[in-house]
C-alpha cells in the first residue's frame, strides 16, 4: 500500500467487512490498483473467516444420548437430595422429640422432690439432733453462753447488775 | 387424595424437566464447545449446567426464564474451567500442551483444522470483552439480545462489538 492509500486503510477493511463503499472510496478505487488489489485480499479473508468462524461453535454437536445421561444424573441426584432431606428431618424429629422427654422428665421430677414426705422429715430432724459420744468431751464451758444469740444492745456476757453493786 | 398427589407431582422438578433440556440441549453445548474447544469438555460442562439447572427448576420453568439462566451458567461453568486450564497449564510446564480439538473431534479436513486451530488462537488474544461477545455470538441459536442478556450488555454494544472482533480478526488471519 502507497502512502497517498494510508488514508483508506480503514475503509477498505469496512468494505471487506460490509460491502458498504463511500462514492469517494468507490472512486479511489477505480483508480488504484494497490487498494483493489487489497480489497480483493480482504474479501478473500472475510470469506474464510466466514466459514470458519461458525465452526468454532459449531463445530461439534452433543452426543445422541446426551439427554438421557443429564436426566439419569438429574434423577439420581435429586434422590441424593431427598435422602439428605429426608435424613435431615428424621434428626431434627429426634433431636425435638429428645428434648420433649427431657423437659417433661425434669418437670415430673422437680413435682415429686419438691414435697418432703413425714418420714424422710422424721429421719432428718433426727439426723440433726445426732451427736457424737465424744461431743461431751469436746464441750467448752463457753458454749452455754453462746448458744443464745443476745438482743439488741446486749452482750454476750450477760452479767447481772446487782452482783456490781453488792461488790 | 388424588389432587394432593396430582399438585405435588407437577411440581416435582422431573416434570417439564426433559423438555426444557431437548429445547436447550444443542446451544448449552454449543457455548460450551465454543469456549473450551473439545467436545469431552463442552459435554461435561453442559451437564453441570443443566444439573444446576434442575435444582433450581422450580423457579425456571418458563421457557424464557430456563434459556436465559443456564445460557449465563453454561458460559461462566465454561469460562472457569478454561481458567483453570490456563492455571495448570503455568504450572506444568510448556511441554505439556492443551488436547487439540483436531485429536478429541478427529475427522476434519487436515487444512481447515489447521485454520481453525490458528483463528482460536487469534480469538484467545482478542482482548476479553469482544472474545466473550464474539465466541457467544458464534452460537447457532443466540442473537444479539440473547449474548447482551448473558453478558449484562445491551443488543447495539454487542453488535458493534462483533463488528470490532471480526475487523481485527480480519486483520491478523492472513
Amino acid at each position: 500500500m502507497k502512502n497517498a492509500c494510508e488514508r483508506w486503510k480503514d475503509q477498505l477493511r469496512e468494505t471487506a467487512l460490509t460491502g458498504a463503499r463511500t462514492p469517494q472510496f468507490a472512486e479511489h478505487l477505480q483508480t488504484c490498483a494497490n487498494c483493489s488489489a487489497e480489497l480483493r485480499d480482504l474479501e478473500a479473508r472475510r470469506a474464510r473467516l466466514d466459514t470458519l468462524l461458525p465452526l468454532v461453535a459449531q463445530g461439534a454437536e452433543p452426543p445422541a444420548d446426551f439427554r438421557a445421561r443429564v436426566l439419569a444424573a438429574a434423577e439420581a441426584a435429586g434422590k441424593r437430595r431427598r435422602v439428605r432431606r429426608w435424613q435431615a428431618w428424621t434428626l431434627a424429629g429426634a433431636a425435638a422429640t429428645a428434648a420433649i422427654v427431657l423437659v417433661v422428665g425434669a418437670v415430673l421430677h422437680r413435682g415429686t422432690t419438691g414435697k418432703i414426705q413425714p418420714e424422710g422429715l422424721a429421719a432428718a430432724q433426727k439426723l440433726a439432733e445426732w451427736r457424737a459420744p465424744s461431743d461431751s468431751l469436746l464441750a467448752t464451758p463457753g458454749q452455754e453462753i453462746l448458744r443464745t444469740t443476745p438482743k439488741l444492745g446486749e452482750s454476750y456476757l450477760n452479767v447481772p447488775m446487782k452482783a456490781v453493786e453488792e461488790e | 387424595m388424588s389432587t394432593l398427589i396430582a399438585r405435588a407431582e407437577a411440581h416435582s422438578p422431573a416434570v417439564g424437566f426433559g423438555e426444557r433440556l431437548a429445547e436447550n440441549q444443542r446451544r448449552v453445548f454449543q457455548i460450551a464447545y465454543s469456549v473450551l474447544g473439545n467436545s469431552a469438555d463442552a459435554e461435561d460442562v453442559a451437564q453441570e449446567a443443566f444439573l444446576r439447572a434442575y435444582q433450581k427448576f422450580d423457579s425456571l420453568r418458563e421457557a424464557e426464564k430456563f434459556r436465559a439462566w443456564v445460557n449465563r451458567i453454561v458460559f461462566r461453568l465454561a469460562l472457569n474451567r478454561k481458567r483453570g486450564y490456563r492455571r495448570r497449564l503455568e504450572r506444568d510446564t510448556a511441554w505439556q500442551s492443551m488436547e487439540s480439538p483436531a485429536m478429541v473431534d478427529g475427522a476434519k479436513e487436515a487444512e481447515q483444522q489447521v485454520m481453525l486451530d490458528r483463528l482460536r488462537k487469534e480469538i484467545e488474544r482478542l482482548p476479553a470483552k469482544l472474545r466473550s461477545v464474539l465466541l457467544l455470538s458464534l452460537v447457532e441459536e443466540m442473537d444479539a439480545a440473547d449474548v447482551g442478556v448473558v453478558l449484562g450488555i445491551p443488543a447495539g454494544t454487542v453488535r458493534s462489538r462483533v463488528h470490532t472482533a471480526r475487523k481485527l480478526l480480519l486483520e491478523v488471519m492472513q
